[in-house]
């Protein structure tokens, strides 16, 4: 049943002789033009590291206020959850938990999802869940809008400008160090090696019982 | 490098979820790799595609119409719809944030819409295309999606900043409706599967 040396595009489906490209070289699907692999070094030390770092950020970045704002003397600052609950008490419901998710909640689930693998592999610890948490880290990868919510943040104090005094806080720069540490991230984290590592693992696991 | 064959025709399944390449005999439910349920192609993918879109199409009404946010200035409300606030930031002098908005908020859900109704026309009437090409379009607008979620982001932080007793601003209706667009269509994309663009080519 299982067979290694052939591949397929999951774009266009055409079966591929497995070439397994060097480090710093990509892989693409000769037919489409995807993307197929672009193997990074140090996979998963990288991985592990990053994710700590980003498990760090993510508590000043969420905790400390973004933006202040001065108008006519009163002041105001902004959190992210703030925004969330500016909305639900809008009569915007459905509205803030979308914003809730996409920018809070799933971020950190895939940190920490990131983090849970890469620690196991990075220490070969077999866990039973590993595979659970890698196919949900998979699914969650493009409903983080990390870097969409920072493009909303320039626009929104771009409008303001104009009416009002703006101070970027500390959880401002936490935010932006964060989104540079995931998208570091989604760089070095080779999942084609990763699930290597799991099946092996598992495998591994399954004799010695 | 290269073979000449779908790997489906060669008997081959690619794992959705892992990636795994499993060869099938007599119709293995799971993948052994990840445990996940196999399939050729996303299931019903043309149905589902087709229901998100539609149902996108039909909110697009509303996200475009009503206001999607209001200022309300001692007390006097001022409405701006999504085109509005476009018109409002250009001619304040600030183009290109004008356009990135232009572009977010306008461009890419209206394209994306068109796009995805084109793959779908495509697949069901077995048009004979360069499917390289389709499949970069449809490439560009799985991910081009997201960054539509502009406009609610910065809705939500206007919200919160700009809450004092002169001057207030309060999200509108046409908010939840073009929230529920971006991610209808995000979910269109997802269902969609490309290689069957490649499925329906005869001459490959």
């Amino acid at each position: 049943m299982k067979i290694s040396h052939y591949d397929a595009c999951p774009e266009c489906d055409l079966l591929l002789n497995l070439v397994a490209p060097k480090i710093g070289d990509k892989a693409h699907c000769p037919r489409c033009g995807l993307l197929l692999s672009r193997p990074c070094k140090q996979s998963i030390e990288r991985s592990f590291a990053l994710s700590i770092a980003g498990f760090i950020l993510f508590f000043p970045a969420n905790l400390l206020p973004m933006v202040g704002i001065t108008i006519m003397g009163n002041a105001n600052t902004g959190l992210l959850f703030s925004g969330v609950v500016a909305l639900f008490n809008d009569g915007m419901e459905a509205v803030a938990i979308v914003v809730f998710l996409a920018s809070i909640l799933f971020p950190l689930v895939h940190i920490v999802l990131s983090l849970l693998i890469s620690g196991h592999l990075y220490f070969n610890r077999p866990n039973r869940y590993l595979v659970h948490w890698m196919r949900w880290m998979h699914h969650l990868d493009e409903w983080v809008m990390l870097e969409v919510y920072m493009l909303s943040i320039i626009v929104a104090c771009v409008k303001l400008m104009a009416l009002a005094q703006l101070k970027l806080g500390w959880g401002l720069y936490a935010f932006v160090a964060l989104i540079v540490i995931t998208t570091l991230l989604t760089g070095s984290l080779d999942e084609e090696l990763f699930w290597q590592r799991i099946h092996q693992l598992r495998e591994r696991n399954g004799n010695a019982n | 490098m290269q073979t000449k064959a779908n790997a489906l025709s060669q008997g081959f399944i690619r794992c959705h979820d892992c990636g795994y390449l499993v060869k099938i005999v007599n119709q293995p439910l799971s993948c052994p790799r990840c445990d996940s349920h196999l399939h050729a192609r996303h299931p019903h993918s043309l149905q589902r595609t087709t229901a998100f879109l539609l149902s996108s199409f039909l909110l697009y009404i509303p996200a475009n119409i009503f206001p999607i946010m209001i200022v309300n200035q001692f007390g006097a409300g001022e409405p701006n719809t999504i085109a509005g606030g476009i018109i409002e930031l250009i001619d304040s002098g600030m183009i290109p944030i004008g356009l990135l908005v232009l572009v977010a908020s306008i461009l890419v859900p209206s394209l994306k819409l068109i796009g995805i109704s084109l793959l779908l026309l495509c697949v069901h009437f077995r048009w004979q295309v360069n499917a390289r090409r389709w499949t970069t379009m449809y490439r560009v607008i799985a991910f081009v999606g997201r960054w539509s979620m502009l406009d609610i982001f910065m809705i939500s932080i206007l919200v919160d900043l700009v809450n004092f007793s002169g001057i207030q601003i309060i999200a509108g209706p046409a908010a939840t409706a073009f929230a529920a667009v971006v991610i209808l269509t995000m979910f269109a994309a997802e269902n969609f599967d490309p290689r069957l663009l490649w499925d329906t080519q005869q001459d490959l």
